[in-house]
């Protein structure tokens, strides 16, 4: 249920994202429903199949769109599917998607894919340590590993819970490749991880990749709604909300990190991570 | 000792008596092959019966005999000079791991243990010249690793459980590669020929493991400093291996690194497994053990079909043999700890093991999603580079129908253990994840395949930029794919450019000993002048001391 709505709500998400954009540089806004428009016809396009390419290429978008949609399942806020230590399964389906998505990059044999392939391999080895660190840490405060077991902030575990909350923030971030730690507009090789990767895919392949971007970001969303108290979906749309004016004004008046810098800035997530995670041994 | 033992065993001696005559005969597959059958039958009636683990270890070995019966004979027809040599000992190695496995503690292990050492030593140095350097550190290897035990062994009864299990943390930890004594795992595996690297790492390693686990029945519960010891050590070292490995050239180097890291893994999942005597640990500890086996040998007899193992010169594999490609990804995925592999599997039940630990533990959280996402970027690199792309150079490959046989019976049996990893756990009376939701991941994902593979398409270049044609070099090579992430660990002071060259700090620790060790030799090599007089004179002087200290 949690995937289907992630599914429809994804584009949303993107279009109006782009929408406070052009809005605050002054230019003309395109509707936010948009994207579901330019989704259709990138879904009924012929697609390019670059003369190396093997069966891995089209593996990469399948297997990142569904790990995405099957992390998204572990996600309690409609009835789902639950179990203990169902966190760890989804951080992991997000990351077989990754596996495919890079060597799919690589499969063309460009330098562009493979330059996009081994930064995202970098940002992932900076970003997952201090995120399954955070969510260990919530799982600690809270009844069991599961998702559903989850604890809400109050006042007694304020400090750990804000913590993961930090940290889920940088690591949405780093995830849904948004800045600063990539450019998701850019097409300047020397900035690009993201998009490096998908150069070669067009058509219902791009379509797949885009949408399991926003996806991913939603992911990451609906497991901090999971930790602020109130009905579910409604604060995982207050969430989903927040992080799109938030996305809206940091691409606006931010800049990129410069990708040597990188670690500086995701070494915050493993900080955020590591104390929330001794908060939580502490309490217990 | 059971009969199935006994069958294969007997199996075993006569193929090494066949193999010496008619290595690629079919009578020589068909007696590794019934060896193998019954080990796995002989494993599955014990398997973790009365504290005892050695099922599981004779069932890891027959799996790995089953497919190398069909394997081997193939493969050896490359080495037609060495042949008989390795049909020899290569059925006589694998006897000496079924009596580590089955031998009573004392001088029968001991037995077989240097046995199986000597014989992996002759296996290794068969190589040739190249392989020198490999053996001698596979030799050394052997030797500490003797000597720990002997320790333990003698020194029963006699000394403390501290120092007994000193003993036993560097006989057994020395074969299972425990931190910083796994030096010499990725440079024996890589020289070796691929049959007897798939077994040196997926089993023998492995017989480390079962000596560190069957101790605690033999010599008592270990001392809680041996729990912290493993679980740091194992951590440290599987993300150190992992990076190392990651600036690694060579395809089978990089394979054995990764074997480090593996068991590094399972030596943190005992330590848990000693310090809390929660089963979850024991759980990660088994299934990670036969998953590692399974793909590593997947692996590793996969990396022999090719002539070239330099990274930077390979590329494009997959377009010359898809079937290969494809199953090396299947190693290679699984290796990377994704679901719904085994490996996956045993990491998950690692992670609540660790998170619910007393103490300090739940930080090994990091240590484990940091060696994940290593792994994940080490396994793209080794695939990406080797198969996909375009050729890199002149690469001869060979995989006959017998090779496509043996990795496709690896294959099949990793694939049921990654979907079912329920049943191998139940005896332990551990739950796992509902099996259905790989299930469902992988049927929606082969729908969505197929869909996406019948959209109009039209074939064309890869995207250039418009400027040149793409080139082969164009491509990033072995350590210009790795750099980013080996910046981030400054220790191994990587330096890229013309030459590259990368520090192997742990190295230089160990030839550091090596010269100390050779500097006290020729001190006592000058007393050993061959003069008379001098052998007079220091008697004298040994007396007068002598006296003089019994006197005052």
């Amino acid at each position: 249920m949690t995937a289907l709505l992630f599914l429809l709500l994804a584009p949303l998400f993107s279009g109006s994202v782009k929408w406070l954009k052009a809005r605050l540089t002054h230019r003309q806004e395109a509707s936010p429903l948009l994207e579901y428009r330019n989704l259709a016809k990138l879904l009924s396009k012929a697609w390019v199949r670059p003369g190396l390419s093997t069966p891995v290429f089209l593996l990469g978008p399948t297997l990142v769109l569904l790990g995405a949609l099957a992390a998204a399942l572990f996600l309690p806020l409609l009835p789902g599917l639950s179990f203990a230590g169902d966190f760890l399964v989804a951080l992991y389906l997000l990351n077989l998607g990754r596996f495919f998505q890079m060597l799919a990059a690589l499969d063309t044999g460009s330098a562009f894919g493979a330059q996009g392939s081994y930064r995202e391999g970098l940002v992932t080895i900076l970003a997952e340590p201090g995120t399954l660190m955070a969510l260990g840490a919530a799982a600690l405060a809270g009844e069991g590993l599961g998702l559903a077991g989850l604890p809400v902030l109050g006042p007694e575990n304020a400090l750990v819970l804000l913590l993961v909350l930090a940290s889920l923030a940088v690591a949405l971030l780093a995830e849904g490749a948004r800045m600063p730690v990539d450019d998701p507009t850019t097409h300047l090789e020397l900035t690009m991880v993201h998009e490096a990767q998908l150069l070669d895919h067009g058509g219902p392949l791009l379509a797949l990749y885009e949408l399991a971007a926003s996806v991913k970001m939603l992911f990451y969303a609906g497991l901090m709604a999971l930790l602020l108290p109130g009905p579910k979906v409604l604060v995982f749309m207050g969430v989903v909300l927040a992080w799109a004016l938030a996305l809206g004004y940091l691409e606006t008046f931010g800049v990129k990190l410069r990708y040597l810098r990188l670690p500086d800035f995701l070494s915050y997530n493993t900080l955020f991570g590591v104390l929330a995670l001794l908060g939580a041994i502490w309490k217990l | 000792m059971s009969e199935g033992v006994m069958v294969s065993a007997l199996a075993l001696v006569g193929a090494s008596l066949v193999g010496l005559r008619a290595w690629g005969s079919g009578g020589y597959a068909l007696l590794l092959g019934l060896g193998g059958a019954t080990l796995v039958q002989a494993g599955g009636g014990m398997w973790y019966g009365d504290g005892s683990a050695a099922g599981v270890f004779l069932r890891l070995l027959g799996l790995l005999t089953m497919a190398l019966a069909s394997y081997v004979p193939e493969y050896l027809g490359h080495h037609p000079k060495e042949a008989p040599a390795y049909a020899f000992w290569l059925p006589l190695f694998l006897l000496a791991m079924v009596g580590v496995a089955q031998a009573p503690p004392g001088l029968p292990f001991l037995f077989f243990w240097e046995g199986m050492a000597l014989l992996g030593y002759l296996l290794v140095a068969l190589e040739g010249p190249k392989a020198q350097a490999g053996a001698r550190a596979f030799f050394l290897a052997s030797r500490l690793s003797g000597a720990g035990l002997y320790l333990a062994f003698l020194g029963q009864g006699k000394l403390g459980p501290d120092w007994i299990w000193a003993g036993l943390l560097v006989g057994f930890g020395v074969k299972a590669a425990l931190f910083p004594f796994h030096l010499w795992l990725p440079r024996a595996h890589p020289v070796a020929i691929s049959p007897v690297s798939a077994l040196l790492s997926g089993a023998m390693t492995k017989l480390g493991l079962y000596g560190l686990f069957q101790a605690q029945t033999w010599f008592g519960p270990p001392p809680v400093w041996v729990g912290f010891a493993l679980v740091l050590l194992g951590l440290f070292g599987a993300v150190y291996a992992l990076v190392r490995g990651l600036a690694e050239e060579d395809l089978k180097g990089a394979l054995a690194y990764s074997s480090v890291e593996n068991l590094g893994l399972m030596l943190a999942a005992l330590g848990g497994y000693f310090l809390t005597g929660k089963v979850l640990f024991l759980g990660a500890f088994f299934l990670h053990q036969v998953g590692h086996a399974l793909f590593k040998g997947l692996l590793f007899l996969g990396s022999g079909a090719l002539s070239e193992r330099q990274l930077s010169r390979l590329g494009g594999l997959w377009h010359r043999m898809p079937l290969l490609g494809g199953l090396v990804l299947l190693g290679m995925a699984v290796g990377a700890g994704l679901p719904p592999g085994a490996v996956f599997a045993a990491e998950w039940l690692l992670y609540q093991g660790f998170l619910f630990a007393p103490g300090l533990l739940p930080l090994g959280v990091g240590a484990l999603a940091l060696v994940g996402a290593l792994a994940l970027y080490f396994y793209v690199r080794l695939f990406g580079l080797a198969f996909l792309g375009a050729p890199r150079g002149n690469v001869a490959l060979h995989l006959g129908p017998g090779m496509r046989f043996g990795l496709l019976v690896l294959a099949v049996i990793l694939v049921g253990l990654s979907l079912f990893p329920q049943e191998f756990l139940r005896p332990l009376g551990q739950g796992l994840y509902p099996s259905w939701v790989p299930w469902g991941l992988l049927a929606l994902a082969f729908g969505l395949y197929r869909w996406l593979d019948r959209r109009p398409s039209r074939s064309y270049g890869t995207w250039d930029c418009g400027f040149q044609p793409l080139t082969p070099r164009m491509q990033p090579n072995a350590l210009g794919f790795s750099e980013p992430a080996l910046r981030l660990f400054p220790f191994l002071r990587l330096k890229v450019g013309e030459r590259p060259e990368l520090d192997e700090p742990l190295e230089r620790v160990y030839q550091g000993v090596g010269e100390g060790f050779g500097w006290a030799t020729r001190l006592v090599q000058a007393l050993q002048s061959g003069s008379l007089h001098f052998y007079l004179l220091l008697q004298l002087l040994t007396l007068v001391v002598v006296m003089g200290v019994v006197l005052l």
